[in-house]
């Protein structure tokens, strides 16, 4: 356990919204090791970028947060923000959605970058110029020299979300966290931000925590995949266990995200595994399980009691009172 | 695959529901303050209103024009005078009820002809823009070109001092200033897919404007409104103290100050006391818009 | 419902539903202080039919034009030029009440739903609104049809009817929208990335409730998504839009197994896989796609081909039927060996972007 890159146990936090408390994340543990890919998969609201978000310490001061996430043995909960800072970028750091708006669109996207590696290191201008742009090399971005004096708005959101990256990785951290990087970007372009990447953990020995609502991707990427509802995490294994043939998923809600994504396999008009409901309300979470409303197979005992994240097969565990066999496949 | 799933140890390792991690008496806080920031100071406007209108007619006030010589100056507190008489020997606080009538009255038509008239022709231009919208758009900027108290100045010099001139005169001011408010939000609105989505559903001309544009932004103007009352009275204030408003010897909150300021060092409350009233009101209104505006969530 | 089907309000067997033909649209695009700074054709030339009951997906990436599209079938705005048909009519001459009356079997689905219902409605009056905008029967008749509409999309109306859209899920608003869009009852529905912002379980469920509508009430679908697998798994027949052209057209099954345009392709390259270790083809498809004020000569496709020669930027590729329905515009499609003289490199020094080899 001493050698994961980041420990998160038990992490919670809560929020003061309009009188009443909402419980964003409920419990959360889990960790990744140097230079793997962990692939946090969640509908909105199920807590999956609060969670990483505390860890970044990109929470408003409203939130209350408690537990431990420990980034080699040190912890980054309740940190001062210079020592934050300190962590942020060098050893962690993030990657948003929206790369228009996480880009100040009146500054050279040169400077942008500049100024990134200058909070962090003690680097002349020329020196931190020079850096820049063999960071938008790295992130491939063509004739780099150019696209240096550009402002964002020049760029197309695929060459922006590519310069975030490059920000992002200025100071070369140890792991970085993808927050819907590729959400807002076409299949074609997300291919080829998900590639890239792929290298740079390659080439930068990084680890990666992707969070995304999309299966496809944490299939197709990731190595470890943890599955959220309702702030909790309630399935979680390697990539290859869950989404392999004969695949072992285990809990139905894993499944019907799982059979949610569209295949190109199934014919026309084919109807779709539906599960009804919705999400519950995070200001009155059900005492029992929180996807019992919405399960299949869901049983008194679902409903009064809550099932403990439990380890039942080796690196596999889940959270659940009656897991399906076969993988649920119908 | 065989799985061990020891069902006993399940069975006793039900976690205990995770405690709040948010004290109630934060969100009982949370919901006291936004309470307080809606009904503070519509409770103060409430009052004030009452006061104003509601006072005079239950208890018999002394004159708020007329006072007796004899009673001159009295201190604030005085039997009779609670506020205290100014220097004629008239009632304060009767010139602060009247005062505060005229303060109202004007405010709140001004603001209401602005609105009508403002909003009408800013929903137009927004509306169905071209050139139409080029047309109205230039007769509100030389309106807003003209500066209020000027033009304000003239009216009662041309007209001579009235109540209904003061309004006249003010609502210069404001039928510009809400029309570009409207037309700005209807353009705004009319971007938005609700809107295409309207039409596309069939629905035309006036249904569209009243139905959907007008529901739609009528929160936005009242929060602005509010605001422009508060602006409205500090305005009729101004126009009392330069001598062009209400005329005397009818009461007026500026009017009063204006009076007062003759004896200021000697007697300061004489500006005080319709000063304390003129800003609390304008704050209260300030207030109630903001707290309005964040119930609303308009930006 | 009041709707009187008059022989020619119908279309004859084997008459297209919807027939679009050379559909232009046209932005000007000003610059900064309003000067013009060039015309961006944003829909160039494009044609296609929706039979009767069926429904065809057009797939694009963003600047593909497929929104644009889909505003120009529904007249708002009007395109440019060219002419779309609907059930016998030609709507790009119509104005005012008669377009609506045209219109009025034409309904739209959009991405946002609660962008798309006016916030200080309740949804009872939201579903009514095409209803009382056609004048369809009187206060109660409409009130019961509301009611069944709402059942339909699968909302109680005894909990739902007199919500307002915030007070709605994702989902439930874009059932909401869909309920608008049936009220009248009309042949033809445009959804235009109707269920792209929704949840991947709330999309299912959604998705569902369109095939539900479509065996129900006879509908036929133009399905906008830039999501190849969403749109093969509900379409009929698809159709592939790259800056404002389209590339390729087919059979559904047919263009997933046998693609013959090489961005047809890419797409499908592209879709991540639920499978892991089935080896992630190497993104095929390099670069960006080019502005749409300045777009390539010849083939528009060209700067980011793999097979791309001289003769892709020399000449335009005219969409040629390769199949039974299966159409394509492109001089070296796939299922023919590729062109010898592969001028990638030539491609890529004109354009000054140069491609990392992988």
């Amino acid at each position: 356990m001493t050698d994961a890159l980041l420990q998160v146990d038990d992490l919670r936090v809560s929020f003061a919204v309009g009188g009443l408390e909402v419980r964003a994340v409920d419990g959360v543990s889990f960790t990744v090791d140097p230079g793997r890919t962990l692939a946090i998969i969640g509908e909105s609201g199920s807590g999956k970028t609060v969670c990483c978000r505390a860890i970044m310490g990109l929470l408003p001061g409203t939130a209350a947060i408690s537990g431990s996430a420990r980034l080699r043995g040190s912890e980054l909960l309740g940190l001062s923000d210079a020592e934050l800072r300190r962590h942020r970028g060098s050893d962690v750091a993030m990657v948003f959605q929206d790369p228009a708006r996480s880009l100040n669109p009146t500054m050279r996207v040169g400077v942008q970058i500049t100024e990134a590696i200058k909070t962090h290191r003690a680097v002349s201008r020329r020196e931190a110029q020079t850096q820049a742009i063999e960071l938008l090399r790295l992130v491939r971005i063509p004739a780099a020299e150019r696209r240096f004096h550009e402002y964002p708005h020049q760029l197309s959101g695929g060459m922006r979300q590519r310069v975030m990256i490059a920000i992002a990785l200025a100071c070369r951290p140890k792991l970085l966290i993808a927050d819907e990087a590729t959400t807002s970007l076409d299949v074609t372009t997300q291919a080829q931000i998900m590639e890239l990447l792929l290298e740079l953990q390659q080439e930068l020995d990084m680890a990666l925590i992707l969070i995304s609502h999309d299966m496809g991707l944490a299939a197709s990427y990731a190595d470890e995949v943890v599955v959220m509802y309702a702030g909790k995490i309630v399935e979680q294994a390697p990539a290859m266990r869950l989404f392999g043939t004969g695949g072992a998923v285990r809990m139905r809600y894993t499944r019907a995200l799982l059979d949610a994504v569209p295949h190109l396999e199934r014919p026309a008009h084919y109807p779709l595994p539906v599960v009804g409901g919705r999400p519950p309300d995070p200001t009155a979470l059900p005492p029992g399980c929180s996807f019992a409303p919405r399960c299949a197979s869901a049983a008194d005992d679902c409903v009064a009691k809550a099932p403990a994240l439990l380890e039942h097969a080796p690196g596999h565990r889940w959270a659940c009172w009656h897991p399906c066999e076969n993988g649920g496949a119908a | 695959m065989a799985v061990p799933t020891p069902d006993v140890t399940l069975a006793t390792r039900v976690p205990p529901p995770l405690p709040s991690l948010v004290n109630s008496r934060r969100l009982r806080t949370q919901r006291l303050g936004r309470a307080l920031r809606l009904w503070v100071p519509a409770g103060f406007l409430i009052l004030m209103l009452a006061m104003c209108f509601l006072w005079p007619l239950v208890y018999n006030l002394p004159s708020s024009v007329n006072g007796n010589i004899i009673y001159s100056s009295e201190p604030p507190f005085s039997p009779g005078h609670w506020l205290g008489t100014n220097t004629l020997g008239v009632d304060i606080f009767s010139q602060i009820v009247y005062g505060g009538q005229i303060a109202f009255e004007v405010s709140v038509s001004v603001t209401v002809i602005g609105i009508v008239v403002g909003g009408g022709i800013g929903i137009i231009a927004g509306y169905f823009g071209g050139w139409i919208d080029a047309v109205l758009s230039r007769i509100l900027d030389v309106l807003i070109a003209f500066p209020a108290l000027v033009l304000a100045l003239v009216i009662a010099e041309g007209l001579g001092p009235s109540e209904m001139h003061v309004i006249l005169a003010l609502s210069v001011f404001a039928i510009p200033a809400l029309g570009r408010v409207v037309r700005g939000a209807t353009l705004t609105l009319r971007a938005l897919p609700f809107m295409t989505a309207a039409r596309l559903a069939g629905t035309r001309g006036w249904r569209i404007i009243v139905r959907h544009i007008v529901p739609n932004i009528l929160p936005g103007i009242v929060t602005f409104s509010l605001l422009g009352i508060g602006i409205v009275i500090i305005l009729e204030g101004a126009l009392d103290f330069l001598g062009y408003g209400i005329p005397l010897p009818e009461a007026s909150w500026g009017s009063m100050i204006a009076q007062g300021q003759q004896v200021l060092t000697a007697q300061p409350e004489y500006v005080l006391i319709p000063s304390i009233f003129l800003l609390v009101t304008v704050v209260a209104l300030n207030m109630l818009g903001d707290a309005l505006r964040e119930r609303w969530g308009v930006q | 419902m009041t709707a009187q089907p008059t022989p020619a309000d119908q279309p004859a067997a084997g008459e297209p539903l919807l027939s679009a033909r050379d559909v232009v649209q046209e932005f000007v695009v000003r610059e900064r202080g309003g000067g013009k700074a060039g015309v961006v054709q944003a829909v160039s030339g494009v044609s296609f039919d929706v039979m009767p009951g069926e429904t065809l997906g057009i797939v694009g990436e963003t600047g593909s034009g497929k929104s644009t599209l889909a505003r120009a079938i529904l007249q708002a705005p009007r395109p440019k030029s060219g002419s779309v048909v609907f059930r016998g009519t030609e709507l790009t001459k119509l104005r005012g009440g008669r377009l609506l009356q045209a219109r009025r079997h034409m309904q739209f689905v959009f991405q946002d739903p609660f962008g798309s219902l006016d916030p200080k409605w309740r949804v009872r009056s939201i579903v009514e609104e095409p209803l009382i905008a056609y004048r369809t029967g009187d206060r109660a008749a409409r009130r019961k049809r509301v009611d069944e509409l709402l059942d339909l999309v699968g909302l109680d109306p005894a909990r739902y009817a007199k919500r307002h859209p915030r007070e709605l899920s994702g989902g439930q608003a874009q059932r909401v929208a869909i309920a608008r869009a049936v009220a009248l009852e009309p042949s033809l529905i445009i959804c235009d990335e109707a269920v792209s912002s929704l949840d991947v379980l709330i999309q299912a469920q959604v998705l569902n409730l369109f095939e539900k509508l479509r065996s129900e009430l006879s509908l036929s679908y133009l399905f906008i998504a830039h999501d190849l697998a969403l749109v093969k798994q509900v379409s009929d027949r698809v159709a592939v839009m790259y800056l404002g052209k389209m590339c390729e057209t087919g059979p559904g099954e047919a263009v997933y197994r046998q693609p013959l345009h090489p961005y047809t392709r890419a797409l499908l390259d592209s879709i991540p896989s639920t499978e892991p270790g089935a080896a992630r083809a190497a993104a095929t498809i390099k670069g960006e796609p080019p502005s749409p004020i300045n777009p390539p000569s010849g083939c528009r496709f060209r700067t980011r081909c793999p097979r791309a020669t001289d003769l892709c930027a020399q000449e335009e590729p005219e969409p040629r039927e390769l199949a039974a329905g299966h159409l394509v515009a492109c001089h070296f499609p796939l299922n023919q060996p590729a062109p010898v003289a592969t001028a990638v490199a030539a491609a890529d020094a004109a354009t000054g972007v140069t491609f990392r080899s992988v």
